[in-house]
């Protein structure tokens, strides 16, 4: 027993740098999957929100447009999105495989729909006697979403980011495909692939702690910010 | 001075049309306390929101001082809500933020001339002492009196009052119409409060339109009864009107 385990730790440490390296390829797709949904997710599902019926920026036509646009890739299965779009990532990166920042391309794609849906579902949440108040203030429509909907909404913000975080967490795992890398990657190539079955398994319990570290960071946020 | 001219407003659902208000003509001076009292449904609240515009009328003109609402440019609409305080049944504030800083919100819009200082509407309104609270620490009572607080604090020409007091007990109730009443004294803008609740009105106002169906039947002036209000202990009134026969 106690020789297996020495063997054990012995493989991890042979294979720690790739490990580590493979982490902070997930950290690159995971950092422009996060960045995207901050700049783009969030002005997307307040854009939705916003033109959505019975509110006073209400437009059908911007509303349907964005809403299928969100559905379009929200229902693409992401192995495909990801070879759909490789011409595109091509013209404008110059490759489309090989390191983890075009493997981004994707990823920033599936992370502005998802997290636009998780923004409209959190204002759509807030009472609409807040809404007719800052309309009876006078408020901008601008006022009206920085002073009034990201200050109530804000813990359910942080719920739903978490949650497509850790959505972003398991999509790249399949970034191995196009020579993106990353941890699902290192588990598939070197513990299934080469049936280092404890390396793979070594993989996914890292993976799950990267997720745990999420949920429990959002949680935490979310409830110190929320005052209700 | 408010006016509906001819006032007609009818909400459109997918198959049927509902007419909440048909051809209503009123006339609010400046400067009163004004009642609008009927039972749900009557279209009380539509009223309200025809006069900060809330709601467009679909036939008739509100006006204030002459100036018809509806037909406001966006800029100069946001110059009359800036006249315009409103206080809700449901409190409206935002529980994410102090008491302080719900009171603050209007004057971070919008630049006003002469508006009052937190602290001076806080004290007014008797919540000095509550000013880092967050509403979720607070009773219906003092939410409500936040919500007056924050309607107070631009000196508004004209205060709505939707419902103000029918999420709250009869004492709380009595409380925020004392509020008010000093808050007419002091400020001496013009009031329109909705409401079902008779009492307040009696208290409140010098007039009161009563509305039913979407209509006004009659409009009347108030009698204010001599004996002041009778302010007494939630127990005692309780066992008053229960163990009389």
């Amino acid at each position: 027993m106690a020789e297996s385990i020495s063997l054990y730790i012995e493989r991890v440490l042979e294979y720690l740098p790739r490990m580590l390296e493979s982490l902070g390829e997930t950290g690159i797709m995971l950092f422009f999957a996060m960045l995207a949904a901050i700049l783009m997710g969030i002005p997307v599902g307040t854009l939705l929100y916003l033109t959505s019926s019975g509110q006073a920026t209400e437009n059908r036509l911007l509303n349907r447009i964005i809403n299928a646009l969100v559905n379009i890739i929200r229902s693409f299965p992401f192995l495909l999105l990801v070879v759909a779009m490789q011409p595109f990532i091509r013209q404008v990166y110059g490759r489309a495989t090989g390191d983890p920042i075009a493997a981004s391309f994707p990823m920033v794609v599936i992370a502005i729909a998802l997290y636009a849906r998780f923004v409209e579902q959190s204002l759509k949440e807030i009472p609409k006697g807040i809404i007719e108040t800052a309309q009876s203030m006078g408020a901008t429509t601008w006022q009206l979403v920085w002073k009034f909907l990201y200050v109530e909404a804000r813990s359910s913000l942080v719920i739903g980011f978490t949650t497509a975080v850790i959505s972003f967490v398991s999509y790249s795992t399949i970034m191995g495909v196009v020579g993106g890398g990353g941890i699902g990657d290192f588990a598939i190539r070197y513990g299934y692939q080469r049936y280092e079955t404890d390396i793979m398994y070594t993989a996914i319990v890292l993976i799950i702690i990267l997720v745990e570290i999420f949920q429990w960071l959002g949680l935490k946020l979310a409830k110190k910010l929320d005052k209700r | 001075m408010i006016e509906f001219d001819h006032i007609t407003k009818t909400f459109k659902e997918k198959d049927r049309s509902f007419t909440a208000l048909s051809d209503i003509t009123l006339s609010i001076h400046e400067g009163e306390a004004f009642g609008v009292i009927g039972e749900s449904g009557a279209g009380k609240s539509t009223l309200l929101r025809l006069i900060n515009a809330l709601e467009k009328p679909t036939k008739g003109s509100v006006t204030i001082e002459g100036v018809a609402v509806a037909h406001l440019s966006k800029a100069d609409l946001r110059d009359m809500q800036k006249r315009i305080g409103m206080i809700f049944q449901q409190f409206n504030l935002l529980n994410n933020k102090t008491v302080a800083e719900n009171v603050h919100l209007p004057l971070e819009l919008h630049d006003y001339p002469d508006p009052l200082t937190t602290e001076e509407v806080l004290q007014f309104v008797g919540l000095e002492d509550k000013k880092n609270s967050y509403p979720s620490q607070l009773s219906g009572g003092q939410k409500q009196r936040v919500g007056i607080a924050r309607a107070l604090i631009t000196r508004p020409d004209i205060l709505l009052c939707d419902e103000p007091t029918s999420a709250l007990d009869q004492n709380t109730t009595e409380e925020i119409v004392e509020v008010l009443k000093k808050a007419h004294k002091e400020f001496k803008m013009t009031i329109v409060v909705v409401t079902h609740e008779l009492p307040v009105i009696k208290e409140l106002c010098q007039r009161a339109a009563i509305m039913d169906q979407g209509e006004v039947r009659e409009v009347i002036g108030v009698k204010r009864s001599d004996e002041r209000g009778n302010v007494k202990p939630y127990h005692e009134r309780a066992i008053e009107v229960l163990s009389n026969g």
